[in-house]
């Protein structure tokens, strides 16, 4: 189990997040939304070690993760995908997956084996040899993903991985991430302002607004909560 | 349905693939050997030349396994020559010479008197040590930082071993160094230089460490250890770059301080970034085309009288250098991705074409070399 507990965060003056605890099951899909600026990226960093914690601490199998050991924390199989994407621009397609495999210990021969193997997975087989930096942006986001499978995760959260899709693209999305959930055996944290697709998927919610937990829960218990309605559906109609 | 064929037999391809892989590393060692050869029915000036060319190869790839691979810039150059130069001198100079021109020398460095294959490897592996020694704690820095740092590193090489009278003699020339450095060793040692670069490339620590040039948070999210794959780099690349200065000392078989210098770290930068700092063809096509414009220029700068008049033409001195850094920011402002344009010399990759040499899209997708 990947567990938060107590988190603050302050940038500044700003508490981007106070006081939130959250934990992950290994096998669960757990929607974390609330409206822009609520702190749903800040989250994710501290989970995944790339943001330190002011207050509270982040727990991996009830072990305390270092602090800002971002990239032992991904070795270790907690692995997050970027709001950005933020592919290697510069490297190939294939070789954005097998850097991760390297740092899971393959060789260049069995990485580039492995990187086809997933390629062929999210149905970018033949994208693979193409430069990160020359795909459409529902491509792009597919190889964010398959970047992160490269670790092999234990636990993975995707930030916004259905942003900029159209209908059609995030449906497929949702079956895609329900059938990783299934072949990788990991637990999935995925952002999301599509409240369609997160009803659909997300067996448990957590609600944030302005750095703070306002609803968790079952999606439909979520939505019949009053704090939720006002701070979340009041403050951005859709 | 060809590609069916050669699927069902399952060794085929992947022989094929390994030898493919190979290409890059074989163009650029052929490309090495023809100049060697055709050098070698040259005169001994047009040789001379040649040789220098050879050893900045040497320098330059040096340069590139660490900041081709890392992205991150690296002035240090010089500094590492110079470690190398000295260390393989004091180590392989007759005791006769030693006493001569360093007379304070320590007694066992006084009577050291290595092979010159010894002292070699000793100047490679003096320069990748102080490389790990330094690299320790500025292996983090990247951007500006580390450009000052790695600009500090060598102004630090220069000072100390200018000062250190008794093991360098100081602003003196230090004479006397077994010239043993000719055409064929400096090309061997430019292709087993290139052959170092290549194989290390290909190795997942500079896979991982590309990633990091490309993006430092994405890589640290895909597992990257970054500071200790730079580290490794930088150790090879200083070893390297070590290796460039010995052959420079024994090639000209003295040694001057002032060698090792601003003039020589801007000489490699520029080489490296004219000929595409992201890929090996890059390092090794920069050096030599930046000796043939520098051997160019300094024919004009000498001045020449053209063929079949009475007109002689000369061009005031210090073009050589305005040219180079001219170059330089032409690149830089047009082609910042160098000639090479970050590509390796590659056969094309389409299954119907397997005649001929090109450039592949790599690296960025533009226009090819
Ligand atoms: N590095 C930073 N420095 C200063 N403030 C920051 C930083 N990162 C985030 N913040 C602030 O913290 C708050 C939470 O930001 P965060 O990116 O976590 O929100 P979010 O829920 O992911 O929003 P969005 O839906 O727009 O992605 C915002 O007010 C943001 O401006
Ligand atoms: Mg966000």
């Amino acid at each position: 189990m990947l567990r938060a507990t107590d988190i603050t965060v302050r940038f500044g003056g700003v508490r981007a997040i106070e006081n939130v605890s959250m934990a992950l099951q290994r096998t669960e899909i757990l929607g974390l939304i609330g409206p822009n600026g609520a702190g749903k990226t800040t989250m994710v960093n501290v989970l995944s070690g790339f943001q330190q914690p002011h207050q509270g601490s982040v727990t991996l199998a009830g072990e305390k993760t270092g602090p800002l050991r971002a990239d032992r924390l991904a070795r270790s199989g907690v692995v997050r995908t970027f709001q950005a994407v933020r592919l290697f621009p510069g490297l190939t397609v294939s070789e954005n997956l097998e850097v991760g495999l390297g740092s899971r210990g393959l060789g260049r021969a069995a990485a580039r084996r492995r990187a086809a193997e997933l390629l062929d997975y999210m149905g970018l087989a033949a994208r693979a040899h193409m430069p990160g930096n020359a795909l459409s942006y529902g491509e792009e986001r597919r190889v964010g993903i398959a970047r992160a499978l490269a670790l092999q995760p234990n636990f993975l959260l995707l930030d916004e991985p259905a942003a900029g899709l159209n209908i059609g693209e995030a449906e497929a999305l949702g079956d895609l991430i329900r059938r990783i959930r299934a072949d990788f055996g990991c637990g999935v944290l995925v952002i999301e302002h599509n409240m369609k697709l997160v009803m659909g998927l997300c067996e448990r919610l957590h609600v944030l607004a302005s750095g703070r937990t306002i609803a968790e829960g079952s999606p439909a218990d979520v939505f019949r909560d009053t704090a939720f309605r006002s701070a979340y559906l009041g403050a951005e109609p859709a | 349905m060809a590609a069916s064929i050669s699927d069902r037999i399952g060794w085929r391809p992947a022989a094929r693939d390994g030898l493919r892989r190979l290409v890059p590393l074989a163009a650029l060692v052929g490309i090495v050997l023809t100049i060697v050869l055709l050098a070698g029915m040259g005169d001994i000036v047009l040789q001379r030349r040649v040789i220098f060319c050879l050893i900045h190869v040497v320098a330059v790839v040096g340069l590139y396994i660490f900041m081709g691979n890392s992205g991150v810039m690296n002035f240090s150059s010089a500094g590492f020559m110079a470690v190398g130069a000295y260390t393989s001198a004091l180590l392989t100079m007759a005791p006769g010479m030693k006493s001569t021109f360093l007379p304070d020398l320590p007694a066992w460095l006084a009577a050291a008197h290595l092979s010159p294959l010894w002292g070699a490897l000793a100047g490679g592996v003096m320069a990748g040590l102080m490389a790990l020694v330094i690299g320790i704690p500025i292996m983090r820095l990247s951007g500006i930082g580390a450009a000052i740092a790695t600009l500090s590193l060598m102004f630090i090489c220069y000072i100390v071993l200018g000062n250190w009278t008794a093991l360098t003699g100081g602003q003196q020339s230090l004479m006397g160094l077994p010239s043993y450095v000719g055409l064929w060793t400096a090309g061997l040692t430019a292709m087993v230089a290139i052959a170092v670069a290549f194989v290390y490339q290909e190795t997942r620590g500079a896979l991982a460490l590309r990633g990091s040039r490309e993006d430092e948070v994405a890589a640290r999210g895909s597992g990257v250890r970054i500071v200790r794959e730079r580290l490794a780099a930088f150790v090879v690349s200083g070893f390297v770059t070590g290796i460039a200065g010995v052959l420079y000392g024994h090639f000209l078989g003295t040694l001057r301080v002032e060698s090792f210098y601003l003039d020589l770290t801007f000489l490699l930068v520029t080489m490296l970034v004219v000929g595409g700092m992201r890929s090996l063809a890059g390092a090794v096509i920069g050096a030599i085309g930046i000796s043939i414009l520098t051997e160019l220029l300094r024919l004009v700068e000498v001045g020449f009288v053209l063929p079949g008049t009475s007109w002689s033409i000369a061009t005031p001195p210090g073009l050589g250098d305005v040219a180079l850094a001219a170059a330089m920011l032409l690149i830089i402002l047009f082609r910042p991705q160098g000639l090479t344009g970050g590509h390796e010399i590659e056969l094309p990759r389409s299954k119907t074409s397997t005649s001929g040499l090109a450039t592949t899209s790599g690296n960025t997708g533009t226009a090819n070399v």
